[in-house]
This record gives C-alpha cells, structure tokens and sequence, in this order.
C-alpha cells in the first residue's frame, strides 16, 4: 500500500516535472496558444504550428530578454 | 508548538549564516574551505528572502492576490501567457543570468575574496533583489509597461527619454565588453575556436529542424543539439592536435574581433529562427547545466581559497584593472549584486505572464539570490586557483610581461609566488599553447571550473575537456547576448532613428534593416576593436566603463521606483528603494570621476591621453607608432567623454526626480499614479496556472 503510494507521488512529481521543463523551454507554447486563442472571439484565424512558432520567435527577439 | 519550533529553524539558520559570514571575514592563515562561502551565501539569503522580501511584500507593496494580473486580463497565449509560478521563474532566471555574475566576481577576486563576497551577498539583499522585485511589482500594476514608459509616466517625458538613452548606451558598451571576453578567451586556441565555430552550422540545423521539421519542438531539438555540441567540445582536441586543422582555427585578436562582429551583424539581419533562437536554445540548456554542475561540483570538492581574503591591491595598484575597492570593487561586481539591466526584463517580459502577484516575490527577489549565487561561485572558482595563476592569466602583457619567465618575476615580486613552469604546465594541462594575459574572466574561471569538475569525474586525464567545456559554456552564452543583444539594439536604433527619418521606423524595411543593423553594429565594434588594440588588454578600461553604465541604470530603475513609493504615499518604508539609489549614484559618481579626471594615467582616461600626447611631443614614440599613438589618445577621450555623458544623464533625471518629490511632498503637485484600474481575479484560491487547470 505504502509503496504504491509513493510510486504515485513519484509519477505525478515526474509529470509535473516533464510539464514544467515543456513549458519553461517553449515545447509547450503551440498548445498554450490553441487552449488561449479557443477562448478569445475575436481571434481572426488560429495560425499555424509554423506560424505560431515564427511569430513567437520574431516577438520575443524584439524586445530585451537576455541580460548581462 | 508549530511556531516555536519555526522560531528555533530560524534562528539556527540565522546564526549558521552569520557564524559562516564571520567565519569568511574575519579568518586569517591557512586557506579557508569553500564550504563556509556556500553556508555564508545559503543561510543569508534564506533569511533576506523570509523577513527582508516578505516585509517588502506586506508593509511597503501590499501585493493583492485577489487583483487580476495583466496575464489574466489579456491572457492572448503570446506576450500575456498565465504561467506558473516555478516556470516563471525558471524563465525569469533564465533571462537575467548572463555572462556578469561570471566575469565581473572573477575580476575582482584582484582585491581578494572578501570583498567580493561581501558585496554579492549583501549587495543582493539589500538593492539588488529589491530592484528587480519592486520594478516587476510598478510592471505588473501597469499592464506590463517597459522601465522607459514608467519612467516617462511617472518620472517625466525627459526621464523617459533618459532612460531609453541610458538602455541604448549600456547595450553598447556591453556588446563590446562581452564580445572582448570572447576575443580573449578563444585568441590562439585551435580548440576553443573550433568548437564555438561548430555551434553555428549546430543552430542552423536546429532552427531548419523548428521550423520546417517539427514546428516549435524545442525541447528534443534542443536536447539534440547540446548532443553535437558536447561532442564538438570533444572534437575541438582532434582540430588541435593536427597541424592543418590547428592552423585553420587559431586567430589573433584583431581577427577574431572582425569575425565577431560580422557574426554580430548576420545574426541581427538574418531570420530570427535561423540563427538566433535555435542557439539561445542550445545556450538556456547548456547554461542552466553548468551552473548547476558547478554548484553541485563545488559542494563535492570543497575547494580551498588560495587567494587571500584581500590582496595588496587594494591600494587601487592593481593589474587586471587600476581602482580603490571603493567604487571600484561595486562596479567590477555590477550584475552579481545588482544589475540595472534586470530592470528590463522585470518590466516588459515577466510581469506579463506573472499569475498572481504575491509571485513577484519569489520570481523578482528570488530569482536575483539565486544569481547572487552563481557571483558567489565564480568567485570560489576564481580564488580556489593559486594567487599567481589568476594574476597571470588575468595580468596584460604590458604589466607583467609576455613571456612565463617574466610574468613570473613580476608576479613572485608582488608577493604571490610563481613558477615559471607552472604556467606552462598548466597551459598544457588544459590543451592550450598559453594561458598568460588572457585578461577578460573567462579562462580563470574556466581553469577554476575545470579544476573543480576534473576533481569530481575523471581526474587530470579530463581537465582539458572541461576547460574546454566551460570556454564553450562562457562563449555560447556570451555569444547569445551578442546577437540577441545586437537585435535589441537594431530596434532601439530604428525607433530612437525614427523620430528624425520616419521610414527608420519601419521594422520590415530592409534598408532599414541593414542601416540600423551596421550602426548598432559599428558602435559595439569600434569599442571592441578600441578593447583588442589597448596595450592594456581593453578589460581595464572597458569592463569599469560597462560596470558604471550598468550600475547607472540600475540608479535609474530606483529613482523610477522610488518615485512610485511616494506617490503610492510609501514615505515611511521610502528607505527601502532611497538608500540603495544614494549609494549607487555615490558610487557611479565617484568611479565616472575618477575614471575621467583621476591624475593617475592608470586610472584616468585624460590623464592616460595627456601622459601619451607628452610622449609624442618629447619624441619618445617611434615613428611607426605615432599613428596607433593618437588612435589610442582618442580612445581615451572618446572613453572619457562617454562616462561624463552617462554621469551626466543620471544627473538629469536625478534633480528632475528631486524636483517632482519636493512638488508632491510639499503639495504642489498632486501625486498622480499610472496604475491600471484594478479587476479582481475570477481564478480560484489553488489555481496553479499549470496549462489552465489541466493539472
């Protein structure tokens, strides 16, 4: 019982960890937008995976987002 | 029961810090062991981040969870991203951990490890931290506005202008300072310059492979790339070892400083995804590794302290750069303690995905600690390597000679004993034909690293492997802020030159594109080639000149958030933000003065200009040099003309700060803050933001 228990919390720790490296390194984005864009009316037209990807990149570089 | 036994927790935990702290203060005789810098750093910042931050977080913000934040409210999936908390902050850190805390720790261990230390830890604490923390908290309550936009709102129209200028004119001198650590990393080294070259083709693959392969699949791309460049790094030996390909690969200075800056102006022109994400990629991976294998390498080790806690050049007489430890030791350490450049991606990037706003503690104060951190590491890194070592790596030519016969007199002569072999040895140990005058940071602290990690797998057999790994590590993420950085500045060069010439503006005009790109450019270049001809190595002039420029923007950042205190009618706590602002413009003042006017030719710019001009009248140039002569008089000056304008700038937004103050304390003036109206949040107390509730 008891080990079933913690092989429980070790798995949901691992998915939790596997989610939050997806998501911190970007691997996530494309479906964050989706979940995102679904709830917005006034979205014109969902981009693309390509698209999304490029778009994303373009923005984040045109600002400051690496530090000294 | 429960909270006695906290109050007992914290009481161990503070009195652990402060016995460690005084432990590294005050010891003298044998090496100290690294241990006590770690439970010095640990236990402080454990109890700065319970007491300090939370003080803040209640008394002087008043952080409101039940206010929606601007993630919330115009959550779109792109720029307003609802993230969770420990993501966040993995982003947050990820974007404010660069090359500073690395180089600028290693350079001044010249004074000694106390010093140094002291600074990191406190400095952090009690400015730092409180920086970033308090300008995400100003970002957050107004949508995710920029530090230049605050400033503008807040402060004034010219405040705002001051500190976009101020933004531009770090940027450069950053670029060049950066791009110089790199030159003198990699000059004659077959290995290092084959591996960093192997990074470009690696990228490029990569970002064919985001974009057209498997959109967006950072992660197994990602992984994928640190693959072949870790075996690049292995490579890099066979490039070495032959004659040919050694031959190939080994540039002077000057040469590489062109290939950088060439690189430079590829990676601002080309698509972002061809080039620049794909090798951030690589580099946010690569980066986080390292400084988490040395953090883990320093614990198995225990390296001892070689260097004494401070050194004879504190007197200001010292080699890697000339300067008292007052200002000099707090604008050498800049990003480790606190970073003006941090305020801009706490205001802009963080607060728009920020999920609550009681998360701006652990992601604005937090994340900077932990880059305290890694100041602290470097500087462990640095002074576990014997004194003479780090004084012949990091000496110029010019002061302690170029052969290992007379950097070891000179440096034996100033009381730090040296061999002459030593250095030889060494430098073959780690795969290079030489390590002396590398001025820059990066190969002391990649020798130090190296030491470490060769202490913890593989012995001496592996030492040239990691020293090579840990140059790849310095110059990938370096590189990375050159060309990220350099795309940055191309936009703020196009918008600032868009107010003279409109089409300027225009972000999708090519010539534009070019013209913003070559001045950016050619701005950070010709300050680094002014860096790679100085006699002097160009770290002595250039990284104080980045330190000031830094440390001015982060006196900018305070006078903004001090301006917001006391509107929010914050008087009693205004302290917090005013004392760290004081101090920093006491600092930038005395070092931007004496860099400029200072008598001594080693430390003022004038002073070196004139000594050199009086050389030239008096007919003791050689006729050949009289030209690189007045090149170098220019230098200087340019050097000094720019310290006086940003010294000036503060100057300027500090009495139009003082004026408003006196306006709104005195009731003149009402005082009118620019926060978004506030909307409270439909999310639920638990709501983790973990991909919207699926957790």
């Amino acid at each position: 019982m008891r080990t079933q228990g913690v092989a429980k919390f070790a798995k949901r720790s691992l998915r939790r960890f596997w989610r939050g490296l997806r998501e911190w390194c970007g691997d996530a984005a494309y479906e964050r937008y989706l979940r995102a864009s679904g709830r917005q009316a006034t979205e014109q037209r969902t981009l693309s995976a390509e698209e999304f990807y490029v778009e994303q990149i373009n923005r984040r570089y045109s600002r400051p987002n690496r530090c000294c | 029961m429960k909270s006695i036994l906290k109050v007992i927790v914290w009481l161990c935990v503070a009195i652990a810090g402060a016995g460690a702290l005084a432990k590294v203060a005050l010891h003298r005789g044998e090496p100290l062991n690294a241990t006590w810098f770690v439970v010095a750093a640990v236990c402080s910042y454990m109890v700065a981040y319970r007491f300090y931050s939370a003080f803040i977080a209640a008394r002087l913000l008043a952080l409101d969870d039940s206010r929606a934040t601007p993630a919330e409210i115009h959550d779109d999936g792109r720029d307003f991203v609802p993230t969770n908390k420990w993501v966040l902050f993995g982003h947050h850190f990820a974007a404010i951990a660069g090359p500073g805390p690395l180089v600028g720790p290693t350079l001044a261990a010249q004074f000694g490890y106390l010093p140094g230390t002291l600074w990191l830890i406190v400095g952090a604490a009690v400015a730092g931290c409180v920086q970033d923390f308090i300008i995400l908290f100003c970002s957050i309550r107004r949508d995710g506005k920029t530090l230049g936009q605050m400033a503008r709102e807040e402060v004034s129209a010219r405040g705002g202008f001051i500190a976009q200028i101020a933004v531009l004119a770090i940027m450069v001198i950053l670029l060049a300072v950066v791009a110089l650590v790199v030159v003198n990393a990699l000059k004659s080294s077959p290995w290092g310059t084959f591996t960093l070259a192997m990074t470009i083709p690696i990228a490029l693959l990569l970002g064919v492979y985001l974009r057209f392969i498997r959109p967006g699949r950072v992660l197994e791309a990602s992984l994928f790339g640190v693959v072949l460049v870790l075996f690049a790094v292995v490579a890099g030996q066979w490039v070495a070892a032959s004659p040919p390909w050694a031959r190939a690969f080994t540039f002077g200075g000057l040469s590489l400083a062109f290939v950088i800056i060439a690189y430079g102006f590829a990676a601002a022109v080309l698509p972002v995804w061809l080039l620049l994400a794909p090798r951030d990629y690589l580099s946010a991976f690569i980066k986080t590794g390292a400084i988490f294998s040395l953090a883990a390498g320093i614990l198995f080790v225990r390296p001892h302290m070689m260097m004494p806690p401070l050194t004879r050049f504190i007197d200001g007489s010292g080699p890697v750069f000339a300067g008292k430890i007052f200002p000099f030791c707090f604008i050498t350490i800049a990003c480790g303690a606190i970073s003006g450049f941090h305020s801009l991606i706490s205001s802009g990037t963080s607060p728009k995905m920020i999920l609550r706003e009681s998360h701006a503690r652990s992601i604005g104060y937090g994340a900077m600690l932990l880059e305290s951190f890694v100041g602290v590491m470097a500087m462990v890194a640095a002074c576990a390597m014997p004194p003479g070592v780090y004084f012949a790596i990091n000496s110029p030519a010019s002061i302690v000679g170029s052969t290992p016969d007379a950097a070891a007199r000179t440096i034996s002569g100033w009381g730090y004993h040296l061999d002459p072999q030593t250095m030889a040895n060494l430098a073959h140990s780690v795969g290079e034909q030489t390590l002396l005058n590398r001025a820059g940071g990066a190969p002391s602290l990649a020798v130090g690293m190296a030491q470490i990690f060769s202490n913890t797998i593989g012995g001496d057999r592996l030492l040239s492997i990691w020293y090579h790994f840990a140059i790849m590590f310095e110059a990938l993420f370096i590189l990375t802020v050159l060309d990220a950085g350099t795309r940055v500045g191309r936009f703020m060069v196009q918008e600032l030159g868009g107010r003279v010439w409109k089409p300027l503006a225009r972000t999708g005009w090519m010539p534009g594109i070019l013209l913003s790109s070559a001045v950016i450019v050619g701005l950070w270049g010709y300050f680094l080639y002014q860096g790679v001809v100085d006699p002097l190595g160009g770290i002595n002039s250039l990284w104080p000149l980045f330190g000031i420029a830094n440390q001015l923007l982060a006196a900018v950042a305070l006078v903004v958030a001090t301006t917001i205190l006391l509107k929010m009618k914050r008087l009693r706590w205004i302290w917090v933000t005013l004392v760290p602002m004081a101090w920093l413009v006491a600092v930038t003042m005395t070092a931007s003065y004496q860099k400029i006017f200072d008598a001594s030719p080693d430390l003022g710019f004038l002073a070196k200009a004139n000594v050199l001009a009086v050389q030239i009248t008096a007919g003791l140039i050689p006729a050949a040099k009289i030209a690189e002569t007045h090149r170098l008089i220019f230098n200087q000056r340019l050097d000094a003309a720019v310290t006086g304008v940003l010294a000036l700038m503060i100057l300027v937004l500090l009495v139009e700060a003082l004026a408003q103050w006196y306006a709104i304390l005195s009731g003149r003036r009402e005082a009118v803050l620019h926060e978004a109206p506030y909307v409270p949040t439909k999310w639920a107390e638990g709501f983790t933001g973990t991909a919207h509730g699926d957790d």
